[in-house]
């Protein structure tokens, strides 16, 4: 390997004769950036096989922290108190939760993610154990393991006031919603001739029933309640001989299982889990306020997210540029191997979803890597290269539009390729997609909201733990709807303002 | 000085230059003239290695320049050369642009190269502009600036590729009052040019290009006065008139 670098390094930088004509100048800057991609995939492949044949951390040691995984949009199982701007997660199962891990002498680490990432978050080991309301359900015991019913849970048909749609034969002919990848949905496609249809949330199933695009939806009545409580319009009927119950889930042949068996017997024995059960399931009143009333006490908690917002933002056009430098001189070297690979690079981020490459981002690389990549990075990551796509090639024709004359007179001076780049061509290019490069920032500000997919706390996720909370839909969205224009439209006047700048100076 | 040897330059299969061999002393101020086509531009911008010649060989001060273990930056930096177009930095204010390649090229500290590009600024009669941006400036305060900034690497020799046609013409004068300047100061240089009246005026030799090859190597006072080939008759004929 060591030799093989070497004579690489001699290849790149030993014949000096390439570099006397213009020509040649022209091939020296593939073989600067050709110095600094060798040496960025040596240290990649270093690392990357370092942590394949690295001894895998044995997997059956019980750590002294567990990490539980949650969905914290289900109130009042788990969900964000965010009064007062601060936020922790509470609920129901986090307080069973805590129980457990004090029984067992661990200490308790919550992290949330989207539901339908908790159990690759599983697989992957990015979490010991999850609490979210689960059901074992017999697919998803090929998967993961369970332990026993913590809370045993009655499933409920949840419908408008007046449509009559009690029982499971009324909804004959009817298009029924449920959670994707939950039990109810598995009750739902029993039901004979009802039409099914899910959605990733109980709060989106809600709307949907408001909206009326959904007749009735099957939901568990702890929270049917809390939900016919909010909406006076919408009732619930249990569904007779229908019980369901939440179990906690584990990675297939967790040594846990049997330990938090054990303190889920002890609990039910003490009456700890009823405790429990009056603490968070007691009727909660009728709010009196109206939603945006609600809300503003909550405001702060969203506001919180604009630093992650805007951090997330800078962080990858921050390096999404400096890539984009690097891709954008390939672009432009005579050297056609480099050419081909910035091209190929581009055209594999402009060909693919971004949600995708991000989805696969979070959760392939603990997979693959053995290191548990945070949502924020993964996300900072994921934008990054995809806008180094992007902005490469608004970068190559910005190098290209500047004067063939401003080469020359550098060269004449004297100056060498790198200095020349630097100093000369790229200032004139930056200039040049100044314009192009203000809305591949916003485009990034606003495409970063996506990371709540995979959890990030950015301005996005905290709205939808406000509406999770307060059982409130489109209030938080109209006041995150609000953030984001305000700091959209304060960025575009920021970059005219510098534009005009620059263009004075020249 | 500068000693050219057998100088041949093709682009793809058009032969530009055909076997030219001739040589500059120091002090010397070369005019060189031809009809369009006749290869100046290409000639001029083979001394100081823009364009690598196809065959041949240059020597600067006895080092064979077009050798494969020749530094190209060295060479530029001791040749340097005023274009047609100027090509001032935009970005840069007019000093910047004077003092950049002295910084980073030659290691010049900021105050030096300071003190070198002001003294420049004033002998082109700019010194009052030196923080401006060259959009601000005339056509003719643009190339005084391009020859300042040329001159602030202390070069050897200067190329100037016809520096006064793109300008208008009451401003040809002040450029090449500094080219006049220049010249009397002793530097060696070499000037593309259809400015009869200065090659003839200001140059102590002229080099006559037709279809890439060297037709006449004289005085100005021969060439002007009594041309030797046919095609520097017609030519003079055509500019004379």
């Amino acid at each position: 390997m060591d030799r093989l670098l070497c004579s690489l390094w001699v290849w790149l930088t030993g014949a000096r004769s390439a570099a006397r004509s213009p020509r040649g100048l022209h091939r020296r800057l593939p073989r600067f950036w050709a110095i600094a991609i060798v040496v960025c995939l040596a240290i990649s492949f270093n690392t990357g096989w370092l942590t394949l044949f690295a001894p895998p951390a044995p997997a059956q040691d019980i750590p002294k922290v567990l990490t539980m995984g949650t969905s914290a949009d289900y109130k009042p199982f788990e969900f964000y108190d965010t009064t007062g701007g601060e936020s922790k997660i509470v609920g129901y199962d986090v307080d069973v939760a805590q129980r457990i891990a004090k029984d067992l002498g661990f200490e308790l680490k919550i992290q949330d993610m989207d539901f339908n990432g908790l159990i690759p978050a599983l697989q992957s080991g990015r979490v010991d154990f999850v609490m979210a309301g689960m059901t074992p359900t017999a697919e998803r015991k090929k998967t993961i393991d369970f332990s026993d019913i913590y809370y045993s849970a009655q499933n409920t048909i949840i419908a408008t006031q007046g449509s009559n749609l009690t029982t499971i034969e009324s909804l004959k002919g009817k298009t029924v919603g449920a959670q994707l990848g939950s039990l109810q949905q598995e009750v739902a496609q029993k039901i004979p001739g009802a039409k099914v249809t899910t959605r990733n949330r109980v709060p989106d199933l809600i709307q949907e029933l408001n909206a009326g695009r959904i007749d009735a939806a099957i939901v568990e009545d702890t929270i049917a309640k809390s939900y016919a409580n909010i909406y006076p319009d919408l009732k619930f009927t249990v569904i007779p001989n229908n019980e369901g119950g939440y179990a906690i889930a584990f990675p297939k042949g967790s040594k846990l299982v049997p330990e938090f068996n054990r303190v889920i017997a002890a609990m039910k024995q003490d009456g700890n889990l009823d405790q429990f059960a009056k603490k968070w399931f007691e009727d909660q009143g009728k709010p009196t306020e109206t939603g945006f009333q609600r809300i503003i006490p909550r405001i702060p908690f969203i506001l919180g997210g604009i630093p992650v917002t805007l951090g997330f933002t800078f962080a990858s056009l921050f390096f999404g540029l400096i890539l984009a430098i690097i891709l954008a001189i390939l672009k432009i070297s005579s050297f056609k191997p480099l050419r081909w690979f910035a091209n190929a690079y581009t055209s594999i981020f402009r060909g693919v979803p971004l949600i995708v490459t991000l989805t696969l981002i979070y959760f392939a690389t603990p997979q693959l890597t053995g290191y548990k990549i945070e949502a924020f990075q993964a996300g900072v990551i994921t934008f990054a290269l995809n806008s180094a796509a992007y902005v490469s090639e608004t970068l190559r024709a910005g190098i290209m539009a500047v004067d063939k004359g401003q080469r020359e007179a550098a060269m004449a001076l004297g100056v060498p390729y790198r200095m020349m780049m630097q100093d000369v061509i790229m200032p004139q290019a930056f200039k040049n997609i100044l314009p192009a490069l203000v809305n591949e920032f916003i485009n990034l500000l606003k495409d970063s909201a996506l990371v709540s997919t995979i959890g990030a706390a950015d301005l996005l996720r905290r709205a939808t733990i406000v509406g999770a909370e307060t059982y409130l839909y489109f209030e938080p969205l109209i006041i995150v709807a609000i953030i984001y224009y305000v700091m959209v439209m304060g960025l575009t006047i920021a970059a005219s303002f510098l534009e005009k700048r620059l263009q004075k100076s020249a | 000085m500068l000693r050219v040897e057998d100088l041949y330059k093709s682009f793809g299969p058009l032969n530009v230059l055909e076997g030219i061999t001739t040589a500059i002393g120091q002090g010397e101020v070369v005019a060189i003239l031809g009809p369009s086509g006749s290869g100046k531009s290409t000639f001029l911008r083979c001394m100081n290695l823009l364009e690598q010649p196809t065959q041949g060989h240059i020597f600067f001060k006895d080092e064979d320049i077009t050798a494969p273990k020749c530094d190209i930056l060295k060479v530029r930096s001791n040749i340097v050369m005023v274009f047609q177009h100027f090509n001032l930095f935009p970005h840069m204010t007019v000093l910047q642009n004077v003092i950049y390649a002295p910084m980073k090229v030659k290691g010049l500290s900021k105050d030096q190269a300071r003190g070198v590009g002001m003294d420049l600024l004033t002998k082109v009669g700019l010194a009052e502009k030196a923080d401006v941006y060259p959009s601000r400036l005339s056509g003719g305060q643009k190339q005084r600036v391009a020859i300042a900034r040329a001159l602030a690497m202390q070069p050897d020799m200067v190329l100037f590729d016809e520096p006064t046609s793109a300008l208008d013409p009451e401003m040809v004068k002040e450029v090449l009052e500094v080219m006049q300047d220049l010249a009397r100061s002793g530097m060696t240089m070499a000037i593309v040019t259809h400015e009869m009246g200065f090659a003839r005026e200001v140059a102590n030799r002229i080099l006559f290009l037709n279809e890439g090859k060297l037709a006449e190597d004289t005085t100005p006072d021969a060439f002007f006065s009594n041309p030797q080939c046919d095609r520097a008759k017609i030519f003079l004929e055509k500019m004379l008139k």
